[in-house]
């Protein structure tokens, strides 16, 4: 037969109609729409058994209750235990996104632990008469601090050194303020338990002293706007006049208050009874002052810690580092394994030796102390890791509440409570174990366990319930009244102010308070500094217009942020809510690292 | 003799319709078989039970689909039977403790949400309605799967079974009048 | 579309936000984001195309110290009542008005990325995909499977948490009833609060706490003006807060156009 290029197209074209008969031609089209609905990129949630577990969060001294939600055993959200009675259901951003930092990208997978151990055994062997073997520790009062101090005490040359405790280690009653003067301190930015500091928010007038307006000033009853560094003559001045005695003259130059500001204000705290004030490590007269405005006793108590086994009394006593001579520190191990507040390294470098001292920084990442370490080593993130949480500031009674993993942590992970007793020769795995025992023995106070949402007296409960509630996110709160351990008196450690700088740097920095800064945040966290104005992000630092144009420097600018001690590269913000003069930064590790509160700076171009 | 234009033209649309019936599923499709040959006829006859045994429910609502391998290790931690097929899957999953990883033929995008509690317990539907005689299945027939939009074949109806589609589900929410909004069945 | 069926009365679901107790900490933001498998910022985004379901704004009386006065707002879909602007404009019906529960619902699978929504929402809370979600190495595995991720060109919003109401729909079908129990469905922002600022119910139960808080003299709603009739409820006993809501847009002190 004759195959002509004719027929040929009468054969397509009845194919082309026969094709459109069957389904070929519309099943590719639906194909192609549900191809390109269902992007291959796009990951798929895990299906599986829904399940509640429930820990105490590690991410800050407050150690909220954590509810976890978890598909199969995966968590995949966490919220706050409703009926808690230190937290009430709250948690921060930080807690609840704490899930996610397993998997953050820049968290440490691996390091020298066996070297490390090596040369700190070696500087323990080598340890000179004059010099110190030290364990820095950056959240004091957990298990595992006493475990260093218990270890330090058997070292020979063995000091602990954590940074001074807030209020010299008293504990606040906000219930019990009618008026809270608050000299710099974050009150309703993380400080305490969020969930307590919200819940007493009602009952108390706050005021806030501080030189630029943090978002507790925004939220205050009243702000008093006092020059940078001025909160001692403040809190001067109102001892002063609470006393009866003349005020003197430095209050008001200093604070830029006027005397009869500063009158007014002290004749509020007495009326206005009892009225807390709080402030920094910098200003240790507000000891004095709390005795005088009635809140010693009442919103300020002395609050021992919870009970520990007999045997571990024979522990090293906290120190500070000022304690330390410079140049003595032969080998220091600093425990970053939870977020704390960062020391600067220039004030730690002079305490080390100065031939081959061996730093080790148990961290999560080596965007803190792994700057400058000479061996980091990785620790199990939260919620991988097993710790415990004293009571938090905020709570008039002592607490004790163990954080139980809800992933299990990686192959490869230091645990430093492990190491350092390993270093001292000692073992001191089952301390937590000892500790709730002890707990149990002194038959105080009541456990809370959260899946009931009930509290029973601990006489009422047995050791072994005892430790199983407690792994189960469960929380011990002593009895109110006296103290079950005698109160440790740290006493006020009183920080020396530093030196005014040289004013030749043009702008003032102030430090925006960036919790967690030695740890690490979620992803997520990216809600609150990139994709919206709440927060200011943490390479970054915001200039007023006026300012900025005086550096040279436009929004989203890439500079340098340079102050009397060092650089660092930054990228700029310029928001009309700073004042002129003044560069506003994130207190993260690299910052503290090169300027303090009211440091002086430049933002150059880079 | 000539063969006339339009015998062509025929025999186009004849060739394309057979292509297009016959050889397209077999090109658009591709078919694993599912990891172990289990039989429902079986265990519905020898042990008795009924879909909801396997398939259940939990306390939540939730519907805990194809039983996990600790449903099955409950009772084969040893061979029971003498079949090849057990034993093979005793080798293979028990004693190992790996999760057999089935083909699910009714499985449903992820922008969809269907509650299979509310449609057996407040809806008094069967399992047979949407998903045919599967109990009296000998054998479990091979999992097949749209090549372009991943989706299981028998989300397009299957001689047992009408298909899942979003029109199929529609139709009988219109018919008992349970109507309200998208996002009763999308998530 | 809507059929009656007769079995349930309609609810419809608001908030109530006591913006005199927000202290702007966010914790609302990010527990949205985590139960709505919304992805970390891609590193192009900025507030103007970053994805909020929820957001706080910090907005000021415009005084300088010593009168300067702040106020944390949350913003959300305002879960428009009436005329519904977004629901109006899109092509492709993509956006529904529950008439069982009064939630403006957005289905991202029918979205074709117009934007036209956006557009018509006088809220500014519709949020479009501009980039492919990701999530760092391992992350995805902390998903949560009761939402659908959404692909790059397609808007999302606010739906109160429609993943949660599914759940209490099947608890409460576990127990062989058809309807939920009232505090069993609350949406991550509203449980996530520390400050307790956000309450949530049915607008039309007279005894939940929602439903006083609307007819407090004291309430007011954003943008009352244009008549979306909106199901948030904001209070505050101060009078310079209340006047924001006729506000063009909360004033965020000097705005870059350039996002």
């Amino acid at each position: 037969m004759q195959t002509t290029r004719r027929n040929l197209f009468k054969f397509l074209g009845g194919s082309a109609v026969g094709v459109m008969f069957t389904p070929a031609p519309w099943r590719l089209i639906t194909d192609t729409a549900l191809w390109s609905e269902n992007w291959p990129g796009i990951p798929r949630p895990v299906r599986g058994e829904i399940k509640t577990r429930y820990t105490t969060c590690a991410l800050c001294p407050a150690g909220c209750a954590v509810r976890a939600r978890l598909v199969g055993e995966q968590p995949v959200a966490l919220m706050g235990v409703p009926a808690h009675p230190l937290s009430l259901g709250a948690l921060c951003p930080f807690g609840l996104t704490g899930h996610h930092l397993p998997y953050h990208p820049e968290r440490l997978k691996q390091g020298p632990a066996h070297e490390a151990a090596g040369a700190v055994a070696n500087a323990i062997a080598q340890c000179g008469p004059n010099e110190r073997i030290a364990v820095l520790d950056l959240r004091p009062g957990r298990t595992a601090s006493w475990t260093y101090r218990r270890a330090m005490a058997a070292v020979k040359n063995g000091v602990y050194l954590t940074a001074p405790r807030p209020l010299g280690g008293a504990a606040v009653n906000l219930a019990a303020a009618r008026t809270v003067l608050s000299i710099g301190v974050p009150l309703l930015e993380g400080w305490g338990t969020p969930g307590n500091v919200l819940a007493a928010r009602a009952g108390f007038r706050l005021i806030q002293a501080e030189p630029f307006e943090s978002r507790t000033a925004a939220l205050a009853d009243l702000w008093l706007r006092i020059n940078p560094g001025s909160g001692r003559s403040l809190a001067l001045g109102l001892t002063a006049q609470l006393e009866g005695k003349a005020m003197p003259a430095q209050a008001a130059a200093e604070t830029g208050l006027t005397e009869s500001q500063i009158a007014d204000l002290a004749a509020d705290l007495a009326h206005n009874g009892p009225a807390l004030v709080l402030a920094g490590e910098d200003v240790p007269e507000v000891a004095p002052l709390n005795r005088l405005t009635g809140a010693w006793g009442k919103a300020l108590i002395a609050r021992a810690e919870a009970p520990v086994p007999d045997s571990w009394k024979k522990a090293a006593p906290p120190a500070g580092l000022a304690s330390v001579p410079d140049g003595s520190i032969r080998a220091l191990l600093i425990d970053e394994s939870v977020p704390g507040d960062y020391i600067p390294w220039n004030a730690i470098a002079p305490k080390l030796v100065p031939d081959n001292p061996v730093v080790v920084a148990f961290a999560w990442s080596r965007n803190g102390y792994g700057r400058h370490a000479q061996f980091t080593l990785p620790t199990a993130v939260y919620p991988e890791m097993t710790g415990d949480a004293p009571a938090a500031t905020d709570s008039p009674a002592a607490a004790f509440r163990i954080s139980t993993p809800l992933v299990p942590a990686p192959a490869g992970m230091v645990d430093p409570a492990a190491f350092i007793a390993g270093a001292a020769g000692m073992d001191a795995s089952s301390a937590l174990r000892e500790r709730a025992d002890a707990i149990h023995k002194t038959g105080r106070g009541t456990l809370f366990t959260c899946a009931d949402a009930k509290s029973t007296p601990v006489k009422e409960v047995k050791p072994e319930d005892f430790w199983k509630a407690l792994n189960e996110g469960g929380c011990w709160v002593d009895a109110a009244g006296k103290p079950s351990a005698p109160v440790e008196e740290t006493g006020w450690q009183a920080k020396t102010p530093a030196p005014q700088e040289a004013s030749d740097l043009p702008l003032l920095v102030a430090l925006t308070d960036l919790p967690g800064a030695t740890g690490l945040i979620s992803p997520l966290m990216s809600k609150l500094y990139q994709e919206s104005n709440l927060r200011l992000g943490p390479n970054r630092a915001a200039l007023n217009p006026a300012s900025a144009a005086a550096c040279g420097v436009s929004e989203g600018a890439h500079a340098v942020l340079q102050t009397r001690l060092g650089e660092r590269p930054i990228q700029v913000t310029v928001s009309a809510s700073v004042p002129p003069g003044v560069v506003e930064v994130g207190a993260s590790p690299e910052i503290l690292d090169i300027c303090g509160a009211f440091s002086r700076a430049r933002v150059a171009q880079s | 003799m000539r063969i006339p234009g339009y015998l062509f033209f025929l025999g186009g649309t004849l060739a394309a319709l057979g292509a297009g019936w016959a050889g397209f599923p077999h090109v658009i499709y591709e078919s694993r078989p599912q990891p172990v040959d289990f039989s429902h006829k079986v265990h519905a006859e020898k042990a008795g039970a009924k879909c909801e045994d396997c398939h259940s429910f939990r306390d939540d609502g939730t519907f805990a689909g194809v039983p996990a391998l600790d449903k099955c290790s409950g009772c084969h931690a040893a061979p029971m039977g003498t079949t090849p097929a057990e034993k093979n899957f005793i080798d293979g999953y028990v004693t190992p403790n790996r999760q057999p990883q089935w083909a699910v033929y009714a499985r449903q995008p992820e922008n969809v949400y269907f509650s299979h509690i509310t449609h057996v317990k407040l809806g008094g539907m069967k399992c047979e309605v949407c998903h045919g005689d599967e109990g009296a299945t000998d054998t479990l027939r091979p999992y097949q799967q749209d090549r372009i939009s991943g989706y299981s074949r028998d989300i397009w109806g299957t001689a047992a079974a009408k298909g899942m589609k979003m029109d199929d589900c529609v139709d009988c929410h219109r018919k008992h009048g349970f109507e309200h909004s998208c996002l009763d069945c999308h998530k | 579309m809507i059929a009656a069926n007769g079995n349930n009365k309609a609810k419809r679901y608001g908030m109530t936000i006591d913006v005199d107790r927000c202290t702007g900490c966010g914790a609302c933001m990010v527990a949205c984001a985590v139960e709505n498998n919304v992805p970390p910022a891609h590193e192009g985004a900025t507030d103007r195309k970053g994805i909020t379901w929820i957001r706080v704004f910090k907005v000021d009386n415009g005084e300088d110290y010593p009168d300067k006065r702040t106020v944390f707002l949350p913003v959300l879909c305002q879960q428009c009542g009436e005329d519904t602007p977004c629901v109006h404009v899109c092509p492709q019906q993509a956006v529904d008005v529950d008439p069982a529960t009064g939630i403006v619902g957005q289905m991202p699978e029918r979205c074709l990325g117009c934007r036209y929504c956006m557009a018509a929402c006088p809220y500014h809370a519709r949020y479009f995909n501009w980039w492919d979600p990701e999530w760092p190495a391992g992350m995805e595995k902390t998903l949560n499977p009761d939402v659908a991720p959404r692909m790059r060109g397609v808007v999302e919003k606010c739906n109160f948490c429609h993943g949660r109401w599914h759940a209490a729909k099947q608890r409460a079908a576990a127990a062989g009833k058809k309807e939920i129990q009232p505090g069993d469905y609350v949406p991550a922002c509203v449980e996530a609060c520390p400050a307790a600022a956000i309450r949530f119910g049915d607008l039309n139960d007279p005894a939940a706490e929602v439903a006083r808080g609307a007819k407090d003299p004291a309430s007011f709603r954003l943008l009352e003006k244009l008549h979306t009739e909106p199901k948030i409820y904001y209070s505050s006993r101060r009078d310079w807060v209340r006047r924001i809501g006729d506000a063009p847009r909360p004033p965020m002190g000097k705005e870059n156009p350039r996002g």
